[in-house]
């Protein structure tokens, strides 16, 4: 099979190298020799029917799941032989994940949601609730900080998802479907945000069956067809 | 079967097959029923031990409820007969002529025997069971009494003595001493009577022939009564019979009582505490079904939404719920009978051979009532979660999926966020809060299964005093005692043989104390039976022995007694009471009273307060306490090399007391299966909360969390409710102790002094305390491993 390959810009945060995924054993492959990567700065979207492995594109990103085969670079590291201990420690660092259906701990309020990966990652007390108190603020949602997530709307409850996952300062933003299980004016408001932080040079990976999304916020789509990447990248109109 | 129940039970059979993929689950409810249907199993077939034969034999044989001795020179015929007609007596039997015989078998001394005339071993009274070889029915034959004499076993209420019919078969010959003629008599048979009212029988003319000259006659008078329940109840009848005869005419008197209390056996004394683990083991064993059921229930409320929505009643859903518990609550309690009437064979067997009676299994119908009991009692937990499930809507269950949050605990986590505690531990520690029911019954599990281990080591500990206070083994290491014939009359040791002792010990440097043992019987004025007494030839204050009031002796006139002594008698510590020593009274007062767990009334004094006690016939056996570090091996291998093996007094320790090893077996091995329960108990809790919240573990981890905090985390999860649990298991277990062990003591009938039961100081109470700590952590690891191992994208699509 003819290894299919994105052309990408700049230093890589990101960089995969014939990555395959396979869950069971004689069942089709989730990835298969999928190879990308994603420059410091850049908005990424990845693209793909129901099914197509854009998700487990993200988890291996993310070192939440471990390639079959292939190679995992971030940040400048291979994930995919880290240990879970060091595993752990690099996601709190260096990435910071925003899920579709937000995945906030129900028990905790805003505020300590937002604090935990800086607590984990053994940040200051001070420092960490500082640092908070700055995103909630620029998520627009500081009057909230010491209420429940069940108290608040989709789109409140994705800001504080996208605070959380700011808490640290990753170099890296995923999101999967970050504006899935949101109403449009919602999604669009998010949207408009994760813009504004790719302008500030965060860089982002966006998980999206939404071509409006991807046209709207991406510089370049990668599509993802059965576990295998299927065409050149798209550019983004100016 | 009709279709229709072949598809209703088939349904069942298919919604079922899924919940059988929790095997953890059968295991935790198959272990914690097999304990406590093991410890109810033992617990039954102990009971049983302890009444059923000894009563049942009592009513089928008609046993006496006293034994008269008469002094056949001071009653004729027709008093005796007389006295049937008393207004107490319900039947009575005899005369019965008796001798009391010094007797050897095969050249070697074999002991006193007390043997009675009787023609025939049935009658009104004393129905005497004839177990091998036939009644005597000439001269020169004798039926032995073939239940073994007390001490046998070395438990609490077993005091030491020769053991009748033990060491001969049918056809011995036994020589008849200080006999003219010295009789032979051959063993024909061996019978039983409930109450020992022989240790042997002979043709009734075959008596006059075995009795010393100048001893006088004697004969016995069996007897029931109309109320003979205590031993007031018996000294008063005792009384009716002593007045209604002449003056001096009754010699002794034997009570049911104390036959009963002596086959009260180990069995019965072992009972407090094997209840009271079997009760531990019926509470958890309620609370963890229910907690697994409810738990299942909680955790499949979606499946449950799904199979009703396809059509399975509510009643097959709550028959497929129990089923769920019914195949590994079968297999534990099953085995659990298995394990119980296994245990129970050990301990039963002693007292199963003082009868022949009982059996030397448990009761069918304790296996039949402890598996009964402990299945319905798992139904009825699982039925309550069973039912929820029944009666939940389809569509609620679907749309809840998993168990819908109630917003409890956000002020437990506030509570930690403010402490600063790192976030693992205030994350962990706040959790329990979410879920108090679920856990209330781990803080049960983990204090029953604490109060348990607790409990085992202070009753061990307890048990070791006892054992320690009743062998005398602390301070009297060795002792010396007759093992072969004398030189003296009747073949006892002759003053130089007992001198050669005095002098070997004296030689010995590691000889600190000893004292000469003297021992005969001695009968006082209102106990039936006859009171033991010890005089010492010396100070005793050093054998150590536990008072449990009053003090050691230590004036003129003063002795100490046992339980057994106070309660037959009636009289208290610091009472007076005259004693006759042969035909002489000697008054005492009573100093204390010590621990000598025994049926027989005991008294111990000096040679000067008991004069007449110390004559070479009854010296007993010497006491030696050692100077430190003196090794008593040594020593004892010293003692005998000097009085050689020629002599009859022979050095040997003291002996171990086989019940309190049993009986701390057995208690470990209780403690050991009631803890695993706890353990498995809070695995269990722990799992299905690692399970329900597999989803939020992910999180954590996609956030960041190490292995090692995750760990830490759940096992906080359960170090709230064990420390609670902790604090609770203290007191508890110390009460238990306490209360058990009297329990005990009143079974053994005797008290105990206080030093048995405090044997908790603080600080090892606080280590003790961990015990709760170590079951939860133990059953939180396995769980908290698998969470900290788990990888975040699985745990994440978990829902």
């Amino acid at each position: 099979m003819r290894q299919q390959s994105v052309p990408a810009a700049g230093g890589d945060v990101i960089r995969l190298d014939g990555v395959t995924k396979t869950y069971q054993a004689g069942s089709p492959p989730a990835l298969a020799d999928v190879s990308m990567s994603v420059a410091a700065g850049e908005v990424v979207a990845v693209m793909g029917p129901s099914g197509s492995g854009k998700s487990t594109l993200l988890n291996l990103i993310a070192g939440l799941d471990r390639p079959t085969a292939g190679t995992v670079t971030v940040a400048g590291r291979r994930i995919e032989v880290m240990g879970e201990s060091a595993l752990a420690r690099f996601r709190a660092r260096h990435v910071g994940i925003v899920f579709q259906f937000f995945n906030l701990l129900d028990d905790l309020t805003v505020a300590d949601n937002v604090l935990l990966p800086a607590q984990l990652a053994g940040a200051s007390r001070r420092q960490a609730r500082a640092r908070a108190g700055e995103l909630l603020a620029r998520m627009g949602i500081e009057q909230h900080q010491n209420a429940y997530p069940a108290r608040l709307s989709g789109g409140q409850r994705q800001r504080v998802a996208i605070a959380r996952a700011l808490v640290n300062s990753p170099e890296l933003l995923l999101a999967d479907e970050p504006t899935g299980a949101l109403d449009t004016a919602s999604g669009l408001q998010i949207g408009r945000l994760l813009r504004e932080l790719n302008a500030g040079g965060q860089t982002l990976v966006l998980v999206t069956h939404d071509p409006g999304l991807a046209g709207r916020y991406a510089a370049r789509t990668v599509r993802l067809v059965d576990g295998q990447l299927a065409g050149a990248g798209l550019e983004v109109p100016a | 079967m009709s279709w229709l129940t072949v598809s209703w039970f088939g349904a069942i059979r298919t919604a079922t097959g899924g919940l059988l993929r929790h095997t953890m689950q059968a295991v935790v409810i198959g272990m914690v029923l097999l304990v406590s249907t093991a410890s109810a199993t033992l617990g039954f077939a102990l009971l049983a031990a302890s009444n059923t034969p000894f009563t049942h034999a009592f009513g089928a044989q008609r046993g006496a409820d006293v034994t008269v001795t008469v002094n056949a020179a001071r009653a004729s015929s027709a008093e005796l007969a007389a006295t049937r007609s008393l207004g107490g007596v319900t039947a009575a039997a005899g005369p019965f002529d008796e001798a009391t015989v010094q007797v050897q078998a095969g050249g070697q001394p074999f002991g006193q025997l007390v043997l009675a005339g009787r023609a025939s071993p049935g009658g009104a009274v004393d129905d005497v069971v004839l177990n091998a070889g036939h009644w005597p029915d000439g001269p020169g034959q004798v039926v032995l009494d073939a239940s073994p004499g007390p001490g046998q076993d070395g438990g609490p209420g077993q005091d030491g003595g020769p053991g009748q019919g033990g060491g001969t078969q049918l056809g011995s010959t036994l020589s008849v001493t200080g006999v003219p003629g010295a009789p032979d008599l051959i063993v024909v048979g061996f019978a039983n009577s409930i109450t020992n009212t022989a240790d042997g029988w002979v043709t009734p003319g075959e008596v006059a022939r075995l009795r010393a000259p100048g001893t006088p006659a004697s004969t016995q008078m069996l007897y029931r009564f109309a109320q003979a329940g205590s031993y007031a109840q018996v000294r008063a009848d005792v009384a009716e019979v002593t007045t209604a005869l002449p003056p001096g005419a009754v010699a002794d008197a034997g009570s049911w009582l104390a036959a009963q209390d002596a086959e009260t056996g180990n069995g019965a004394i072992m009972e407090p505490f094997v209840v009271a683990f079997a009760l531990i083991g019926l509470v958890m064993a309620v609370l963890i079904v229910g907690n697994v059921v409810s738990g299942a229930v909680v955790a499949g409320y979606h499946r449950i939404g799904v199979l009703k929505s396809i059509g399975l009643t509510p009643a097959q859903v709550v028959v497929a719920y129990l089923s769920r518990v019914g195949g590994p609550a079968l297999a534990g309690c099953v085995a659990g009978v298995v394990a119980g009437n296994l245990l129970a064979v050990s301990v039963l067997s002693q007292s199963a051979a003082a009868y022949r009676v009982g059996s030397q299994q448990a009761p069918w119908w304790g296996s039949v009532a402890a598996l009964a009991g402990m299945l319905a009692l798992t139904a009825l937990a699982a039925l309550g979660p069973a039912l929820r499930a029944g009666r939940l809507s389809a569509a609620e269950a679907i749309a809840a999926g998993r168990a819908p949050r109630a917003g409890r605990g956000y002020a437990a986590h506030r509570l930690a966020t403010r402490l600063r505690l790192p976030r693992p531990i205030g994350l962990g520690l706040a959790a329990p809060f979410a879920r108090p029911a679920r856990t209330l019954v781990s803080l049960a599990a983990i204090a029953f299964g604490a109060t348990a281990v607790i409990f085992a080591f202070g009753l061990h500990s307890s048990l070791s005093r006892a054992a320690a206070s009743q062998t005398l083994s602390a301070m009297v290491p060795v002792q010396l005692q007759p093992f072969g014939p004398g030189a003296g009359p009747q073949q006892f040791p002759d003053a130089a043989q007992d001198a050669a002792v005095t002098a070997a010990l004296r030689a010995q440097p590691g000889t600190r104390y000893d004292v000469a043992v003297y021992e005969d019987e001695v009968k006082l004025p209102g106990i039936a039976q006859g009171v033991n007494a010890q005089a010492f030839g010396g100070d005793a204050s050093w054998i150590g022995y536990g008072i449990i009031a009053g003090h050691w002796y230590d004036a003129p006139g003063e002795v100490d007694v046992n339980t057994a002594f106070l309660t037959q008698s009636g009289l208290a510590v610091g009472d007076t009471a005259t004693v006759m020593i042969g035909a002489h009274p000697v008054t005492v007062r009573i100093a204390g009273e010590v621990f000598h767990p025994s049926h027989q009334p005991t008294l111990l004094g000096s040679v000067q307060t008991l004069p007449g006690l110390a004559t070479t016939a009854n010296l007993q056996e010497y006491y030696v306490g050692l100077r430190p570090g003196t090794g008593a091996a040594a020593y004892i291998q010293a003692v005998n090399a000097r009085l050689g093996s020629r002599g009859p007094w022979q050095a040997t320790g003291p002996d171990g007391g086989q019940f309190y090893q049993i009986a701390s077996a057995l208690i470990g091995l209780l403690a050991l299966m009631v803890a695993v329960a706890a353990g498995l108990g809070v695995l269990n809790t722990v799992l299905m909360t690692t399970r329900d919240r597999v989803h939020d573990l992910g999180i954590f981890k996609a956030l960041g969390m190490r292995p090692g905090q995750m760990l830490t985390m759940v096992v906080c999860w359960i170090a709230g409710p064990a420390v609670i649990a902790a604090v609770i298991a203290a007191p508890a277990a110390v009460a238990l102790n306490t209360a058990t062990l009297r329990a005990m003591a009143s079974t053994a009938h005797t008290g105990i002094p206080a030093s048995f039961t405090e044997v908790f100081p603080p600080s090892r109470l606080a280590l003790l305390s961990l015990a709760a700590l170590a079951i939860a952590a133990a059953g939180a690891l396995l769980p908290a491993g698998w969470a900290a191992r788990a990888r975040p994208a699985t745990a994440l699509r978990a829902e």
